[in-house]
């Protein structure tokens, strides 16, 4: 079921792609169009898992894929319709399409271990993927800022300049994403820590009983959100913003992109529930 | 009747007489009153520009109309015909229409792609519709050529890109900064380019602007001039640290501000940006100052290639525009002589339902006869026939390739089945001027046919 949306997101992608290339009104309008076609359908989906299995699906790697996908499409249209400004479209629709093809591939819908049969489960999850949604966006935005500055600097406006806003609104963009990632970054550390702190002294289960700090999937999660929090603390007490912030955002999803989807699926003997 | 126009341009005159032709100085309404009275022409758009002005209409004879429009003219803005007469135009049909669609895509301004025209076009459009002085042919025109005007803009890249210097310093202030109403600017110098530039930064409403200069006193005059504030000059350097965007146009012979004093101003300002529009020949500011992050340093030439780029870029432009107007003006004129073709058509309709009532008529003894339906059924057969024997000679009359051969084409048609028309040229219904409609045809015709 996940193919529709892939199959609409390529659409989108391909639209973007043309919009970015010749700016014109027409192509633009259907990526926003794919791209919100895309996104219900998705909603449709997740729905119809939901209801299904009796849970939200994101309890496997493969449906917090499709589930973070879909927050995605519905954090860029946001930002695409408030600020009017569909020139980022082309650097973010690509990575959700990347994203998207394994939940289409594979089976997204895992059956729920009683270990997670909580509420906790489903904070601690949404705000995990709320927080790398925002995170994407930053990402996003900080590596136009950064082909904008160059730009600049060489004093060759070119492509770049006749297609992105300007260097305040990037810079605030990525303030912005930055401190909405961070925060829900935050809630879903701190819930996931009180929940195996619940959990560990009666488990079993021996993923709870591995639980710590130098798990590769905890470990990184709480690297980002040391670097996010640096980016934030830099900018209100040493002034950095723009470049340096740009460069930080950008490699703080770095970080958290292997996170998902090799750690994911590979590296973690706490967080493998699929 | 044919599409006419005739003007004046920046192409054809000079400013001095292009002055003295300007319709706003009387008012374009009066001069389009007075035209609308004038033998001969229908309909009338006055577009009067600095850079141009110029009449459009629909007339009988084109050749009648440029001597009656040019004494008009001069008659009207009182220059002596013959002095007025090497500088004038004259159009008519297809190059009405691609001269005004090649006006309103900005093809034919002083500077290519300059966005002003075609809201001046609606204007005199707007002008003329208002007093009454347009109807099919004028309307159709103009509202293509907005649609042209419209099109180029959005599919070639014809008005993008600033093409003058300080244009393009506001441009890159705007993709720094993005809003320029909250930032602070500081002129160096109070000659001309450094005017010229405050007075840019004044029209997009920067919020400070400080002007400081060697002579305090021309500082002081300048920052009255563009509503600024007079910074004392010892003060420049600490100024600097406030600003977000700094002009310098002094041309002194050695460095202004130096990148030692960039860097101390840019610490407290952190990642702040800075930018520094250096027009000063020789240059003001230290060229390395633009190494420091954070701070975009741009001298005149630096500017000057930006807009020399964007010139280039408008003249590549310019094909595809010209290839879009051709294609819009191919589209007009098939609709105006399909319109053209109207009377010829209707005359032949007419013509052969006369005489197919007037068969009708003569057999009425032996129909009368019949039952009803089967006088209903002949009534629908003979309907049917001509019907059908007119559809294809209408098709073929509406999709004439040019005004020659849609003109022979009813002079042909016209003789052939003695259709009477008027002239071989359609009737736009004219507004307020006179012009025989197509003679209705002779009701003896039928009598005839017995």
């Amino acid at each position: 079921m996940n193919a529709i949306p892939l199959a609409l997101y390529v659409t989108a992608s391909g639209a973007y792609a043309v919009h970015f290339a010749r700016r014109g009104g027409a192509s633009g309008r259907l990526a926003t169009l794919a791209l919100v076609v895309g996104a219900l359908a998705h909603t449709f989906v997740i729905g119809m898992q939901t209801m299904q299995v009796g849970h939200i699906p994101f309890v496997g790697t493969t449906g917090a894929i499709s589930a973070f996908v879909w927050l995605l499409a519905l954090a860029y249209l946001y930002t695409e319709m408030t600020a009017d400004e569909r020139s980022m479209g082309i650097f973010l629709v690509p990575l959700m399409v990347v994203l998207q093809t394994i939940p289409a591939l594979g089976n997204s819908v895992a059956a729920r271990p009683p270990v997670l049969e909580s509420r906790w489960f489903e904070i601690h999850v949404f705000s995990l993927l709320v927080a790398y949604a925002s995170l994407a966006l930053a990402c996003v935005v900080s590596v136009t800022y950064v082909l904008l500055f160059k730009e600049l600097k060489a004093k060759h406006p070119g492509v770049f300049y006749a297609r992105l806003p300007s260097l305040q609104v990037l810079d605030a963009m990525n303030r912005r994403t930055v401190g909405v990632g961070w925060l829900f970054l935050t809630i879903g550390i701190g819930v996931g820590i009180i929940w195996a702190a619940q959990l560990q002294p009666g488990s079993v289960d021996p993923r709870v009983q591995a639980m710590s700090p130098l798990d590769p999937k905890i470990f990184i999660v709480v690297l980002c959100w040391l670097v996010y929090g640096f980016e934030i603390i830099a900018r209100s007490r040493l002034g950095w913003g723009g470049r340096r912030a740009a460069w930080l955002s950008a490699v703080g999803f770095a970080i958290l992109l292997l996170n998902f989807v090799p750690i994911g699926y590979f590296g973690t003997e706490t967080h493998n529930f699929y | 009747m044919h599409l006419f126009l005739l003007g004046v341009s920046h192409h054809s005159a000079p400013v001095d007489l292009r002055e003295r032709v300007d319709f706003s100085r009387r008012g374009v309404p009066p001069a389009l009153a007075a035209l609308a009275d004038t033998p001969g022409t229908a309909e009338v758009v006055v577009l009067s520009t600095c850079n141009r002005a110029e009449i459009y209409t629909m007339c009988d004879e084109p050749d009648r109309a440029r001597d009656v429009l040019g004494r008009f003219m001069s008659g009207f803005h009182n220059v002596p015909e013959p002095e007025l007469a090497s500088h004038l135009y004259a159009m008519s049909g297809a190059a009405v229409t691609r001269h005004l669609f090649r006006v309103a895509a900005g093809l034919d301004s002083l500077v290519v792609g300059e966005p002003q025209i075609l809201g001046q076009v609606k204007e005199a459009y707007a002008v003329a519709s208002e007093h009454g002085h347009t109807a099919a042919s004028l309307n159709r025109l103009f509202h293509r050529a907005f649609s042209v005007g419209k099109r180029v803009r959005a599919e070639t890249g014809l008005g993008e890109g600033a093409v003058s210097v300080s244009f393009a310093a506001i441009a890159l202030a705007r993709k720094i900064f993005g809003r320029l109403d909250r930032l602070r600017a500081l002129v160096v110098g109070a000659g001309e380019m450094a005017e010229l530039t405050a007075t840019h930064l004044r029209a997009q409403d920067v919020r400070h602007i400080g002007v400081t200069n060697r002579t305090a006193s021309r500082a002081t005059a300048l920052a009255a001039r563009v509503q600024g504030i007079a910074v004392p000059w010892e003060a420049m350097i600490d100024e600097l640290a406030s600003t977000d965007i700094v002009v310098t146009a002094t041309g002194s012979a050695s460095w202004m501000v130096t990148r030692a004093q960039v860097a101390e101003a840019m610490r407290p300002r952190r990642d702040r940006p800075l930018f520094v529009i250096d027009i000063g020949v020789p240059r003001d500011v230290e060229p390395a100052a633009g190494d420091i992050e954070q701070v975009f340093l741009y001298n005149i030439d630096d500017l000057q290639a930006i807009v020399r780029e964007n010139l280039a870029r408008r003249q590549a432009q310019v094909d595809r525009a010209e290839l879009l107007v051709e294609e819009e003006v191919d589209g007009f004129m098939r609709w105006l002589r399909s319109r053209g073709s109207v009377p010829t058509v209707v005359a032949l309709r007419r013509r052969f339902e006369e005489i197919r009532q007037a068969e009708l008529a003569r057999l009425a003894p032996k129909l009368a006869s019949m039952s009803p339906d089967a006088r209903a059924r002949v009534e629908e057969v003979t309907r049917l026939l001509v019907e059908r024997l007119l559809s294809t000679p209408t098709e073929r009359l509406k999709a004439a390739p040019d005004e020659d051969a849609a003109a022979t084409d009813a002079d042909t048609l016209g003789r052939l089945f003695e259709l009477g028309l008027a002239g071989d040229s359609p009737d736009d219904d004219p507004p307020a001027l006179g012009r025989a409609r197509p003679r209705r045809l002779a009701s003896s015709s039928a009598a005839r046919n017995r």
